[in-house]
């Protein structure tokens, strides 16, 4: 055996890497899509923005991002690194293209999750990036930031018209506790007077904002539909990179594999379907 | 039956390969595949038109694991759990275009023709692939009592006969329908306990030096394989691996 290396990792511990990246990813989707259909409670938001407050400032959530992150780069690193590595092993192809009876999803892991990727940046791009102050969004701010407990502090008369603005135009939610679908522009003005402000990315009015145009509609839609064929073959398939393989409950696996693949991407369609349609 | 043949050709390992179109008229359809070759070889011989096609067989009854032919984009023809020599030409139409290509993985380099080295499976098995026993007296057929269910179990596993079917049809040359089976059937018996770890670990090393890819669960290995062995074995692969990962605390030789 070759022991020139320190640590050789086998193909198949590779494998259990990436199936268990992958399983933590599965996880987490179904969490994503829970929160999701919150957008459609009628409430005028306070619940998923509430929710939305947790998720953006409990220590234990930004440690699970950290990991969450750990395991997207890693899952996907791992299983480029398999395929090209596995592209290798067959230098002359077959002149006929393979006839034998297999799942087709399964062969084209490589294509969904590339597209996956790049679907998922644009995701990013709509949201994400708006928490790391990448691209510009709408906001929300807690109503207590804007108590002046220092009566010699000047507020600019642009910041108080602003702030009234807001207030005319019904942007509180119903305890009053938070102004939300901050414009860009009125975080800039309201930042500006009160430094100590600390403001959120309003998610609720950007998804509600976004789900109203028909084609970003339709482009999450089929985002869903890869989503949907990627992990359809990738869940049965973590169980028997497991070694999770048994004459009883393979086929209970198998079920479950499309029960769940069925239930995340209606739960994820549902929402901008929902919006889009005014439910 | 007449058939049109198109035929991988290729002097040897190093030599570029071209397809040769070859025509067989009078075939009967009760012919086997190989019978069917052998036909054609006897008319390039006779004929003086070229070097005969060369191809691996050998007990041409299914048990040998010997020939192995790609054909019409499938690994031992257009049938389920069949070798190459078990194919007859009455799964096909008369007048039909047929594709012959040698197994193709970077593990399995081209000898000749259709014919490929298959040694790599030798060494997977050379790794671990056996149970280490000082010869002495033939034990009583009973001293190591098997459950029946595993004795059945272990004998679908070792009903495999290494043509190398698995490979061919995995889209990442993988050999782990292989692996599973031969790792399997001894992982099954009391007699294979005692090199469980060793085993799982040497011969998964082997495979990986060996140049076979890794597996996607795409199961065409198990669509293919003469002898059906299921994925279930590979399955029980990556588990022997598990247990070694956490248990094999062997020092190492």
């Amino acid at each position: 055996m070759d022991n020139n290396k320190i640590i050789k990792i086998s193909s198949i511990t590779k494998k259990l890497l990436v199936a268990l990246f992958a399983s933590f990813l599965l996880i987490f989707l179904l969490f994503h899509m829970t929160a999701n259909l919150f957008i459609l409670a009628k409430d005028g938001g306070d619940a998923y923005s509430a929710f939305c407050h947790f998720m953006g400032t409990n220590v234990f959530v930004k440690v699970f991002e950290v990991v969450l992150f750990g395991c997207l780069i890693l899952h996907l690193c791992l299983a480029s690194y398999l395929w090209f590595q596995n592209r290798r092993n067959r230098p002359v192809g077959y002149h006929k293209p393979s006839r034998t009876k297999t799942g087709k999803g399964s062969k084209l892991m490589m294509i969904t999750g590339s597209l996956l990727l790049v679907c998922l940046i644009f995701h990013f791009y709509d949201f994400y990036f708006v928490k790391l102050n990448f691209v510009k969004g709408t906001y929300m701010v807690k109503t207590e930031d804007f108590m002046v407990s220092d009566p010699s502090m000047e507020v600019s008369e642009e910041a108080q018209q602003t702030f009234m603005q807001l207030i005319n135009e019904g942007k509180t939610s119903k305890d009053m506790q938070w102004i939300r679908e901050i414009s860009d522009e009125q975080r800039d003005v309201l930042q500006a007077a009160f430094p100590e402000a600390e403001f959120e990315p309003d998610f609720y009015h950007m998804a509600r904002q976004k789900f109203s145009v028909w084609h970003i509609v339709l482009c999450y839609l089929l985002f869903f539909a890869v989503v949907g064929i990627h992990i359809r073959h990738g869940f049965q398939s973590a169980f028997q990179t497991f070694g999770l393989n048994h004459y009883k409950y393979s086929r209970l696996i198998e079920i479950l594999g499309v029960v769940y693949t069925w239930v995340v991407i209606l739960g994820f369609a549902i929402v901008p379907l929902g919006v889009f349609l005014g439910l | 039956m007449n058939f049109t043949l198109h035929i991988w050709r290729q002097e040897n390992a190093q030599a570029q390969g071209r397809f040769e179109t070859y025509k067989v008229s009078g075939i009967s359809p009760e012919c086997s595949f190989l019978e069917m070759l052998d036909i054609l070889n006897e008319q390039l011989i006779n004929d003086n038109i070229a070097h005969p096609v060369c191809f691996d067989n050998d007990c041409r009854e299914g048990i040998c694991g010997m020939c192995g032919l790609y054909i019409n984009g499938r690994p031992h023809g257009n049938d389920d759990g069949i070798t190459t020599c078990q194919l007859h030409m009455r799964k096909f139409n008369d007048g039909d275009e047929i594709w012959i290509e040698p197994w193709r993985a970077k593990a399995f380099p081209i000898v000749r023709d259709l014919v490929v080295d298959r040694s790599a499976f030798d060494k997977i098995i050379q790794a671990g692939g056996y149970i280490s026993v000082t010869t002495g007296g033939v034990p009583d057929a009973n001293a190591t009592p098997v459950p029946k269910r595993l004795a059945d179990m272990a004998m679908d596993a070792a009903e495999c006969i290494g043509c190398g079917a698995c490979v061919a049809a995995c889209k990442n040359a993988s050999a782990m329908l292989f692996v599973g089976a031969k790792v399997a059937h001894l992982a099954m018996l009391p007699q294979g306990q005692a090199e469980a770890h060793e085993r799982v670990k040497k011969m998964v090393c082997r495979m990986d030096e060996l140049g076979f890819g890794s597996c996607t669960n795409t199961y065409a290995c198990e669509a293919e394989c003469p002898k059906q062995i299921k994925r279930q074995n590979i399955a029980r692969l990556n588990r022997e691996w598990i247990k070694q990962l956490f248990a094999g605390n062997h020092k190492p030789e």
